[in-house]
């Protein structure tokens, strides 16, 4: 990986401390911003009037902040995917802040990066982050009952059972371009006071007047390296299982085997921003010819054999700039471990580059940058 | 059901699949047609696809009654036929929800009939892909020892409830096998094709289909009663728009259960396209007008839109309900509309390849009610909660 960029300034980070938990406190910085007219809206969770599912929302009332849950561990929608599409037609015209999980935001990143949204008028802040639920949790419902479990676990930096196993296996839980960082990770004193990194001048201007107490300290880095370790740990452990481990052409065969087609982990995905996926273009639909030929080379033809090509086109698209984030696995109907797949192709493309998607706007993207002295020994 | 229909019988040896894997063995082998789709195990073993077969060796192992449906067949022939009829005369053996979403997409003008043979079969219903495929093993006997009894309880909800489990009408052959065990196959033809196919394989109709008939009517019956009840009961939970919402709540708006849907079949669906997409300032205004805007937006409009579009062609196959990640029941809440709709319009889907859609038919005579209530002729109609 790159060397981190040098330090924007030379001293500690400005941090904000509200006597609150976490959660109250962020939401009382939410407030504030929207009382004092600094932004024009905020995007977080929210719970929903209807029956209390978790969902996104923009709101634009600071009566309205009182029902959102900006730190709730469930990520129904991968963040990313939806401020492109409010920012795609035109940037943000007035001031808006956007409460989104690491993975998220380095997705966000990305896609700017592709022209696919804008950064302006946004503030954004990202916590360090200890992972969210699945799905299929919240189909459940089960979540709420293992909040007190999730908040221990926070506090201490361990890892948290049942939590999405990408995120179990995830080393980028630091926020890299956050303006705001919520410190979550072992944070003994989540449940009493709010801890926010104020990382750029936009932060600390906008703060300005609100009440709480102003220090300057870092993330405590052997904590971090700690959690990092443990989850390394986990991750190769989950990567381990029989049909990750090779992901040679016939593990592949072998775990997609259960593909049905739907594309969905491309819809859900944040790297796939596609308007119109090349298998549902034309050049993907076949003429009758095309099957009176297969068959009359093998005698049967399986009108699901697509499925592997996609996948493999998809991987090989989405490589570079996929953040991990598990919402591809979340959301395919037959349970494919889609999430290890990205990670260990993503990760080993990526760690090839050089490039850590996500992590910073000015780095061009690696298949955009020619560098003429790049893989010498393949040349 | 009509009574006058005739049926052949073919022996089975007390094994149904097997007997109707013979039949298309002795079908392909007397040139009835050149090919043909049907589900088969994959190769890694865990899950079904459907395979275009000629070769027998391949036929042999392919499974007409698989325990789950990961792909609407309706789908695979309209991806084989839609850019035209092909030299290969192909046999379809579908479940009787895939027969009439190929007639429905036919009539579309996405699927080319002309040389194909659609076949059903009695359907015992297919197993939600969730609950297979957590046990793949356990899967394969529940299903069978289920399929044999005719017991729907593991099956998708919507099999549970389902009234069309048999012959459909606009078919070319319907195999018999409900009640059926120890007698073998009933081959039944409902088009000249059918005729044909039988007379290849040299087999004679009889007026044997009496039994199997009772045995349909009664299921058929008993499954009416289940899906009215059902119906029922979700309305009063659905009604109105709040309920509608409440119902889809959970939604994350992926749009997966029209991509698996057999009669969307819009290569652009109007809720992806650039009209959906709007300015930021657009999406401020809403938000400020309703407390806050959801995100995903118009989640609730693409269901209604979609009901609108296909919910007079929906064949409640609950392809749909097993592909929503948030398990939402989106299947029963389509079938529920789409009875309503398909009842009003007196349409019965897959009934005949011949009788057009409702809405590209106009009869003056039409919908009376509506139009006088609305002009106010008819004051008897004004202030009903229906």
């Amino acid at each position: 990986m790159r060397e981190s960029l040098p330090d924007r300034r030379a001293r500690m980070t400005k941090v904000l401390s509200i006597d609150k938990s976490a959660e109250e406190g962020l939401k009382e910085l939410l407030k504030f911003l929207l009382e004092n007219g600094k932004v024009k809206g905020v995007i977080a969770l929210r719970k929903m009037g209807e029956d209390g599912t978790i969902s996104y929302s923009l709101i634009t009332s600071p009566e309205d902040v009182g029902s959102t849950m900006p730190l709730f561990p469930l990520m129904p929608v991968n963040l990313a995917k939806q401020l492109s599409r409010l920012t795609l037609l035109e940037s943000a015209t007035e001031p808006i802040a956007v409460v989104m999980r690491p993975c998220e935001l380095r997705a966000f990143i990305e896609l700017v990066k592709r022209t696919q949204g804008s950064l302006e008028n946004i503030l954004f802040i990202s916590s360090t982050c200890g992972g969210v639920y699945p799905l299929k949790m919240a189909v459940e419902g089960n979540i709420e009952e293992s909040l007190p479990e999730y908040w221990k676990g926070l506090g201490k930096g361990e890892l948290i059972p049942n939590t999405r196993l990408a995120c179990q296996a995830c080393q980028y839980f630091v926020p890299y371009t956050a303006d705001i960082t919520v410190s979550l990770l072992s944070n003994k004193e989540i449940d009493k006071e709010t801890t926010l990194l104020l990382n750029t001048e936009k932060a600390e201007a906008i703060v300005e007047g609100i009440s709480g107490k102003f220090s300057e300290r870092d993330l405590d880095t052997a904590k971090i390296e700690q959690i990092r370790s443990k989850r390394k740990t986990e991750k190769e452990k989950l990567s381990d299982e029989p049909e990750l481990k090779n992901l040679g052409i016939d593990d592949i065969t072998k775990t997609f085997s259960r593909c049905i087609g739907c594309r969905n982990c491309s819809k859900v995905c944040p790297a796939c921003y596609c308007h119109v996926c090349f298998f549902e273009t034309e050049t993907s639909q076949y003429e009758p010819v095309y099957y009176e030929r297969e068959l009359q080379k093998t005698g049967c033809v399986n009108m699901l054999s697509d499925t592997i090509y996609y996948h493999l086109v998809r991987l090989f698209h989405v490589s570079t700039s996929c953040t991990a984030c598990g919402q591809c696995a979340d959301a395919c109907p037959a349970d494919i471990p889609l999430w290890a797949i990205s990670l260990k192709m993503g990760e080993s493309v990526q760690k090839t580059f050089d490039y850590l998607p996500g992590k910073d706007i000015e780095e061009g993207l690696p298949i955009t940058t020619f560098l003429p002295e790049e893989f010498a020994g393949v040349v | 059901m009509t009574t006058n229909r005739k049926g052949a019988l073919l022996p089975a040896g007390g094994n149904l699949q097997q007997g109707i894997l013979d039949f298309i063995k002795q079908a392909l082998k007397q040139s009835a047609f050149d090919a043909v789709l049907m589900p088969s195990r994959v190769p890694a073993g865990d899950s079904f696809a459907y395979f275009l077969i000629q070769s027998e060796a391949v036929l042999g192992g392919a499974t007409p009654l698989s325990p789950i449906m990961p792909v609407q067949g309706a789908r695979v022939i309209s991806s084989i036929t839609r850019h035209g009829k092909g030299k290969n005369r192909i046999a379809v053996i579908t479940r009787p929800c895939e027969a009439r979403a190929t007639i429905e997409l036919s009539k579309l003008g996405q699927i080319d009939l002309e040389n194909i043979t659609v076949i059903t079969m009695d359907c015992p219903g297919v197993m939600p892909m969730s609950d297979y495929f957590k046990d793949t093993g356990k899967g394969d006997r529940v299903f069978e020892d289920a399929s044999q009894n005719w017991n729907s309880q593991p099956m998708r909800p919507l099999c549970q409830i389902c009234d069309n489990f048999s012959s459909v009408g606009g078919e070319d052959l319907h195999i018999g096998i409900i009640g059926m065990e120890s007698d073998g196959i009933l081959l039944i033809p409902c088009s000249l094709k059918g005729e044909n196919t039988l007379s290849k394989i040299g087999l004679s109709l009889g007026d044997n289909i009496a039994d199997w008939e009772a045995s349909v009517s009664k299921l058929t019956d008993e499954r009416k009663k289940k899906r009215n009840q059902s119906n029922e009961g979700l309305r009063s939970d659905i009604r109105g728009i709040d309920r509608l919402l409440q119902a889809f709540s959970k939604c994350i708006n992926c749009h997966n259960c029209m991509r698996v849907c057999p009669i969307c079949y819009c290569r652009q669906c109007n809720f992806d396209s650039d009209k959906m997409k709007f300015s930021f300032d657009d999406y401020i205004t809403r938000g400020e007008a309703r407390n806050g805007l959801r995100i995903p937006t118009d989640m609730l409009l693409f269901h209604i839109g979609r009901m609108l579009h296909m919910s007079l062609s929906c064949v409640s196959c609950g392809m749909c309900e097993d592909a929503c990640p948030m398990a939402i029941p989106v299947s029963q809440i389509f079938t529920l509309v789409g009875d309503k709709n398909q009842e009003a319009f007196d349409y019965i889907l897959g009934r005949s390849v011949d009788e057009p859609l409702p809405l590209t038919t106009f009869e003056e005579e039409e919908f009376l009610e509506v139009e006088q209530s609305y002009a106010g002729v008819s004051p008897g109609q004004e202030g009903q909660d229906d």
